[in-house]
């Protein structure tokens, strides 16, 4: 019988008599059957150094100190004993070369996990012993979670098959908890099956994806304190299979029917929620997704239900009668920064927020479920504003139809992002090659994967990881990579591109870096080590190679390096769509882990620092940069022989970028490899450096700043690349986007410099002519906090205030994004003071401030792509007839409003009387002409109104309905407010014709 | 406005004439906030009801449901607006997508894929439609259709039959094979101002109309033209002209001389015969349909003519009580681009017995977004329905199960064929007329 630790929840229990950690094995079977395994007998334990001269006696004397200390702290501590008993194991540091291979160490078996943590308080405070004085102790190991330990030592990695053998479980009598299999056995008796061949496969889990609709009151963002949960959709999937073989919804009041979907109406919200537990109970999912759950939907739903005093609503783990609870958690870490969160625990389940994961693995200018689904999916998504979701609900059971199809959709797709992206199938392999359960991998940083490989492999060489107090400050910062002068321009020759493949990996290999080979400076006088057994890295340090003896970090890289590349063979050989899923996660997952091997030594406030390591890896990095570049322009040079002499132009952390001269890319291409083959020769294995790509032609523009064409084929290039190129920064309006592709567009592809000014003129021209879509200047910044709590004064929370005072209904929250333009004002107003609302300036026709636009937003990211092409970019672009702005717009509206009526004659605008209705007798003249240009706006109007309001109806899925949408982030929102106001204005000026 | 265009009922010498355009037009209508789904609602109204009228004699034994009431494996017959899913259908969203594919697209002429299939909407939801009876490549989103299947267990419904509106009753035509020979000239794409334009070829055409070109044979036939129809696209108006500012001398000629020329050749046709002229694509007109007629500022010199009508695209008229309908082609263009057929005939052919001439509308074709009717729905069948602005002159005549006999006919480009349209008022019979210039 086969199952898997299916994530993290392996917690311990407090059997009621001998006072013992149980751990909780939560998985499933193949068949698809939901597991509980509870395993006895593991316990948990750590250890100590052996002050020198301890002997059995002192060790029996320590233990009872021990137990006393411990009862004295811990009096709430039932357990007859809290220090089982302790050891003395030959085990080894893994710090600092040394000579001996082992020494002594105490191994410290304690009754409770929770105990370990107070026992190493004790020791490292220090205790007086008896005839030894005081002593403090260093642990060992001390600070690992248990069930990690559990796994370690039972090799059991995240996703594991396992398998309990025939007559080594004892049935439950009474079931403790809400799976279809439950049962009890050993944990010796466990037998894991490495994740390879048959037990490759993944199971069978089953994905709950799910979301909320709350009525929140005109103008706050939901509160469960006051606001109902009104629906809650649901779908379900079997991982694997493509279609969810369950969807519904539920709802609070009467719902009209939705096909294929099975939808439950309720008069009480306390019936939505408690059938929503039994569906979570019935369906009993194994991970349960949705967008932004961790922070909102899941935390709305107990905090409501605790509101509502529905005590029995917060059992949804397996776990039966165990509450599920809400923890504010925060999490930080180097990469992604510090988070706050909300911590749901649900016992046997996994929940996996697809907001998280894609902010954690993607870089995207907006989170929103919208420019999400845009951008991976490759659609909109209409997004029905908060104010609107409680009118809908208000209304009969039609309008509550039309929200629960809204609601359905949000709640699917999170599943289809799932599947697009493949994150079950990445994550699990991740959790499969670090050896940590995949609840990890969302609620930990990168250093704990780290750190279960490092203590797997430790434990096979019998060293042991010492438990360091986290420095807390950051001490001073080593040197980074270095990336060579760049030497910018526009290169219309070839570029060829020379990579370090996994360049820090292999020189962690190479020079056999790792915290057991790290020779201490004391030691190394001592050692007197010969020259030919050590390296001393470029910062000093002093490490032993590998033939005195290897070291751990090398080995673990070997084998992820080793393990990636038969991936990537096997994922050549494969066929299966769903087979190459598994490998490409799982290769994904191995660079990834290689590479995060290096951040964790550098990680200060890490697990387990070493400077000493980092540092030396980056200073290496360096020298090879510099080696290239040196051999690159000594080797390739007319006098070489060669046809022109090489140049490089730039290096960047693993890459150096070399001109040939040549101008082919195929000839380009040649002596790429073979500089990379003849570079390659002079390195240690397995450092190695690549010919990969071509860029032709190329931008550089700084220092990772860079644009150009990718070849890795001579016929054709396949792609254009881009870095550090403002392409998706926030703050940026889609103009700045769009000019900056359009122009790179030109000059790369195009290969039409000329052009690309022109372009760039012509839009100007178009921006101060008031002829520019409005949802172009756009810009959106989420409102993360109160206005009180920011201490600048910044435009979107000044613009949200406004909004609050003119209509609380629709004004944005906190947590919305907010959306504004900048506007023309009184001459000396702030910028921040000039932002508004793009539908405020659309129904009022306020001016924009061009030269806002103009200098805070264009002018920079285009300067920095022409300064290298252009003489006199700035000249060029912003100077000259295109500037010149037209003044006239919108001065009449106000005064034709105090005089009521007044017409005025369409050719030029001077006030007519009533008899002649369209022209002044000065233009009646160019009647025709005048004419044909009202016409002409008309039809223009029309065909773009037809056009957006027609897709917006594709969008949202109906033609028989109307569009209700609010999506700001959606590019077109705007463009139909616009139009359909445009619109109305046209045909009034065009009836005029008509008398 | 057109003052000759109204109801009014004009005597003529030759034929009596009555405009029907007037569902068409949208004087009072406004733009006041109002969506698409106004027109699709209306449009499914109507069409229902007449769909229901006709299932007792279709299929009298099955039930009718909508969309929500399908029961799995049910037989039943649903009514409801079609969608057709298209994977190449560009979309405005597309100018915002953020990556550019290396070479540039070729933008096809078709964007149907095999991969394409049809959606039923009524108000109580969608259902997806499969089965091999009802062919994705053929219907086209925005038209109603009754629906004979079952629900399958997947939750597609699956098609078995399919019932369409069909032809529209239609009123008795005069038959009088010894009556007179009256003809009704069409003509589309004159094209004034474009390059393909030949501005002689144009003046033989009115020369040879008005009765001053050909033997006396051709000048018999001639002086028994009882009416000219320009079916749009007289001019190529440059509506990219207009950008915001005032136009410089040049633009402005450049702009104005087609209309002027155009102007003093349709001077020469309306002294003589009476002649409608509706807008296109290209002509100084609005883009949504209908297109309003053109403004008779444009036609200082033929407007004065009470012979001289600007209509409304689509057009319709009685002549003789032989009715007309057509456009200038941009709903048949549209379903070419959206469906497939052999010919522009079948087209034409598949729209009356839809009963509904621009299904397509508004969705890939631009119309006024009208909240109680659908214009678009033919009430009452034409005797000819005509489209301009085609690559070559077709024609047919097709019979209905009741009688109906309609000339279907398939105006070509004036402007690239030299070739007119002549269709005997008498008995529906129709030829082209090409004037060929040596002088190109
Ligand atoms: S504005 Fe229209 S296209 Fe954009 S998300 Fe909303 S409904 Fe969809």
């Amino acid at each position: 019988m086969d199952y898997v630790v299916g994530d993290g929840h392996n917690e311990f229990l407090q059997s009621s008599s001998g006072l013992a950690a149980i751990i909780r094995i939560f998985g499933v079977t193949k068949e698809g059957h939901s597991v509980c395994c509870f395993v006895h007998g593991f316990e948990p334990y750590f250890y100590a150094n052996c002050p020198s001269g301890m002997g059995p006696d002192d060790i029996f004397r320590l233990h009872q100190i021990l137990e006393g200390k411990m009862k004295e702290t811990n009096n709430n501590y039932k357990a007859p004993k809290c220090i089982r008993r302790i050891e003395l194991v030959q085990k080894r540091s893994i710090m600092y070369y040394q000579q001996e291979t082992s020494q002594p160490f105490l191994k410290i078996v304690v009754a409770l996990p929770t105990m370990v943590a107070s026992c190493r308080g004790i020791l490292d405070r220090g205790i007086q012993i008896d005839g030894l004085g005081i002593k403090s102790f260093m642990t060992y190991e001390s600070n690992i979670n248990f069930s990690l330990r559990f796994m370690i030592d039972c090799n059991i990695v995240g996703g594991n098959w396992i398998e309990v053998p025939r007559g080594k479980y004892n049935k439950i009598s009474r079931s403790l908890s809400n799976c279809q299999l439950e049962f009890y056995c050993l944990f010796s008796d466990l037998i894991s099956h490495a994740p390879e061949g048959e037990f490759s496969t993944m199971a069978p889990y089953r994905i709950l994806s799910f979301d909320i609709e709350c009525a929140g009151r005109k103008g706050h963002f939901p509160d469960p304190s006051h606001d109902p949960v009104i629906q809650i959709a649901n779908v379900v999937t079997l991982l694997g299979e493509g279609q969810p073989f369950v969807r519904n919804v539920m709802t609070l009041k009467s719902c009209s029917s939705i096909a294929d979907v099975d939808v439950m109406s309720f008069d009480t919200e306390k019936e939505v929620l408690l059938t929503w537990r039994d569906l979570v109970r019935e369906v009993d999912p194994d991970i349960i997704i949705g967008y932004n759950i961790c922070k909102f939907d899941m935390p709305y739903l107990i905090e409501r239900a605790d509101v509502l005093g529905i005590a029995e609503f917060p059992m949804l783990g397996r776990i039966r009668n165990s509450r599920v609870s809400i923890k504010d958690t925060t999490f930080s870490s180097r990469q992604h920064g510090t988070r706050e969160s909300k911590e749901v625990t649900m016992e046997g389940r996994v929940q996996f927020d697809l907001l998280q994961a894609i902010q954690r693995d993607y870089k995207l200018s907006s989170y929103s479920l919208n420019s999400v689904s845009a951008h991976f999916l490759n659609e909109q998504k209409e997004d029905v504003h908060h104010s609107i979701i409680s009118d809908l609900h208000n209304g009969n059971s039609e309008t509550r139809k039309r929200l629960a199809v809204y609601c359905l959709k949000d709640a699917y797709l999170p599943q289809r992002l799932l599947d697009k992206l493949m994150f079950i199938y990445n994550y699990v392999e991740m959790a499969r090659v670090t050896g940590v359960p995949l609840s990890f991998l969302l609620s930990r940083g990168q250093s704990i994967k780290v750190m279960s490989q490092l203590l797997r492999k430790a434990k096979q060489k019998n060293l042991i990881l010492p438990n360091v107090k986290q420095a807390g400050s950051e001490q001073g910062t080593f040197e980074g990579a270095t990336v060579l002068e760049a030497r910018t321009g526009f290169y219309e020759k070839p570029i060829a591109t020379l990579d370090f493949a996994s360049l820090y990996p292999s020189i962690m290999m190479a020079y056999n870096l790792c915290y057991s080979t790290l020779v201490n400076p004391e030691d190394a006088r001592k050692l007197n080590l010969p020259p030919e057994c050590v390296n001393k890295t470029p910062t000093g340090e002093t490490f032993v190679r590998s033939n005195l003896q290897k070291g751990i970090l090398p080995e673990i890289l070997e084998e992820l390096l080793a393990a990636r590349r038969r991936a990537k063979a096997d994922l050549k050989e494969a066929k299966d769509p769903l087979e190459r899923a598994v490998l490409d996660g799982r290769q994904l997952a191995l660079k990834i882990s290689a590479n995060s091997v290096y951040g964790f030594t550098g990680a200060t406030v890490g697990q387990l620092p070493c400077l000493e390591i980092s540092s030396s890896v980056t200073s290496y990095g360096r020298q090879m940069i510099e080696h290239t570049k040196r051999l690159v322009e000594d080797k390739f040079t007319v006098l070489g022989g060669y046809e022109h002499n090489a140049e490089v132009i730039y290096g960047d952390t693993d890459s150096v970028m070399v001109q040939f001269g040549v101008s082919s890319v195929d000839a380009a291409m040649k002596l790429g490899r073979e500089a990379a083959d003849y570079i390659s020769s002079t390195f240690i294995n397995p450092i190695k450096l690549e010919f990969e790509k071509v860029y032709y032609p190329y931008l550089l523009i700084s220092k990772k700043r860079y644009a150009g064409l990718y070849w890795t084929n001579p016929q054709k290039f396949d792609k254009m690349e881009t870095k550090g190129i403002e392409t998706v920064r926030r703050d940026n309006c889609l103009l700045v986007k769009n000019m900056v592709t359009e122009c790179l567009n030109k000059i790369l592809i195009e290969r039409d410099i000329p052009a690309a000014v022109q372009y760039v003129k012509n839009t100007i021209s178009d921006l101060l002519r008031n002829r520019m879509d409005l949802s172009l200047l756009v810009i959106t910044k989420a409102l993360t906090k109160t206005r009180d709590s920011y201490k600048v004064k910044a435009a979107h929370v000044e613009l949200a205030e406004r909004m609050r005072k003119r209509d609380a209904a629709t004004a944005p929250n906190v947590g919305d994004r907010v959306a504004y333009v900048i506007v023309k004002a009184e001459t000396n107003a702030k910028a921040y003071e000039r932002s508004e609302d793009p539908i405020f300036v659309l129904e009022n026709n306020n001016p924009i401030d061009h030269k806002y636009y103009l200098e805070n937003q264009i002018s920079k990211p285009l300067m920095r792509i022409f300064e290298p092409i252009l003489k006199n970019a700035n000249k060029e672009l912003f100077q000259g007839s295109h500037m010149m702005s037209k003044n006239n717009c919108t001065p009449n509206i106000g005064i034709a409003k105090l005089f009521g009526k007044q017409l005025s004659c369409i050719g030029c605008k001077t006030p007519i009387s009533n008899s002649d209705h369209t022209l002044c007798s000065q233009c009646k003249g160019r009647e025709a002409e005048l004419y044909c240009k009202s016409i002409a706006n008309v039809a223009e109007l029309e065909e773009l109104f037809g056009r957006v309001w027609t897709q917006c109806q594709e969008c949202q899925g109906s033609l028989l309905q109307d569009v209700l949408c609010t999506s700001r982030d959606c590019p077109i929102f705007y463009r139909r407010k616009k139009v359909q106001k445009d619109m109305e204005q046209a045909k009034q000026e065009l009836d005029r014709w008509n008398f | 406005m057109e003052v000759d265009s109204g109801n009014g009922v004009v005597e003529r010498k030759q034929s009596i004439y009555k405009s029907l355009d007037e569902s068409f037009e949208i004087q009072k209508e406004m733009y006041r906030g109002q969506q698409y789904s106004q027109i699709y609602f209306a449009r499914l109204h109507l069409m229902r009801t007449l769909l229901y009228s006709l299932i007792p004699t279709w299929k009298p034994h099955l039930p009718v449901c909508t969309v929500l009431g399908l029961e799995q494996g049910k037989e039943c017959i649903i009514v409801g607006t079609l969608f057709k899913h298209m994977k190449l259908k560009p979309t405005i969203l597309d100018e915002y997508s953020k990556e550019r594919s290396a070479s540039p697209l070729v933008k096809p002429h078709n964007f149907m894929h095999s991969d394409d299939y049809l959606i039923l909407e009524d108000e109580s939801g969608r259902v997806k439609l499969r089965g091999t009876i009802l062919v994705p490549s053929v219907y086209v989103t925005g038209l109603v259709v009754a629906l004979h299947g079952k629900e399958t267990g997947a939750g597609d419904f699956m098609v078995e039959d399919i019932l369409e509106a069909g032809l529209p009753p239609q009123i008795d035509r005069p038959l009088n094979p010894n009556g007179d020979d009256k003809y009704v000239v069409f003509v589309s794409g004159l094209s004034v101002g474009s390059s393909s334009a030949n501005p002689l070829q144009f003046q033989l055409f009115v020369d040879h109309i008005t009765g001053h070109l050909g033997d006396e044979k051709e000048q018999g036939i001639a002086a028994k033209i009882v009416q000219v129809v320009i079916a749009g696209n007289s001019v190529e108006f440059p509506r990219g002209l207009f950008n915001g500012q005032n136009l410089g001398s040049k633009e402005q000629s450049k702009l104005s001389e087609p209309t002027k020329e155009l102007d003093i050749l349709l001077t020469q046709i309306a002294a003589g015969i009476p002649l409608d002229i509706m807008p296109g694509t290209s002509d100084p007109a609005n883009f949504a349909l209908p297109q309003q007629p053109l403004h008779k500022c444009l036609f200082p010199g033929s407007a004065a003519y009470n012979t001289f009508r600007s209509c409304t695209n689509p057009h319709s008229f009685e002549l003789d009580n032989v009715r007309f309908l057509g456009t200038s082609g941009q709903n048949i263009d549209n379903l070419a681009i959206y469906s497939d057929a052999s010919s522009r005939i079948d087209f034409l052919e598949r729209t009356l017995k839809w009963r509904h001439m621009a299904p397509t509308s508004p969705n890939t074709l631009g119309c006024y977004p009208f909240t109680d009717r659908d214009p678009f729905f033919v009430e009452a069948c034409p005797h000819v329905y005509f489209i301009g602005n085609q690559d070559k002159y077709v024609t047919s005549l097709i019979q209905g199960s009741d009688n109906q006999v309609v000339r279907l006919i398939s105006i070509p480009r004036f402007a690239e064929t030299g070739t007119a349209v002549v269709m005997n008022l008498k008995n529906l019979e129709c030829h082209a007329l090409s004037f060929g210039t040596q002088f190109d």
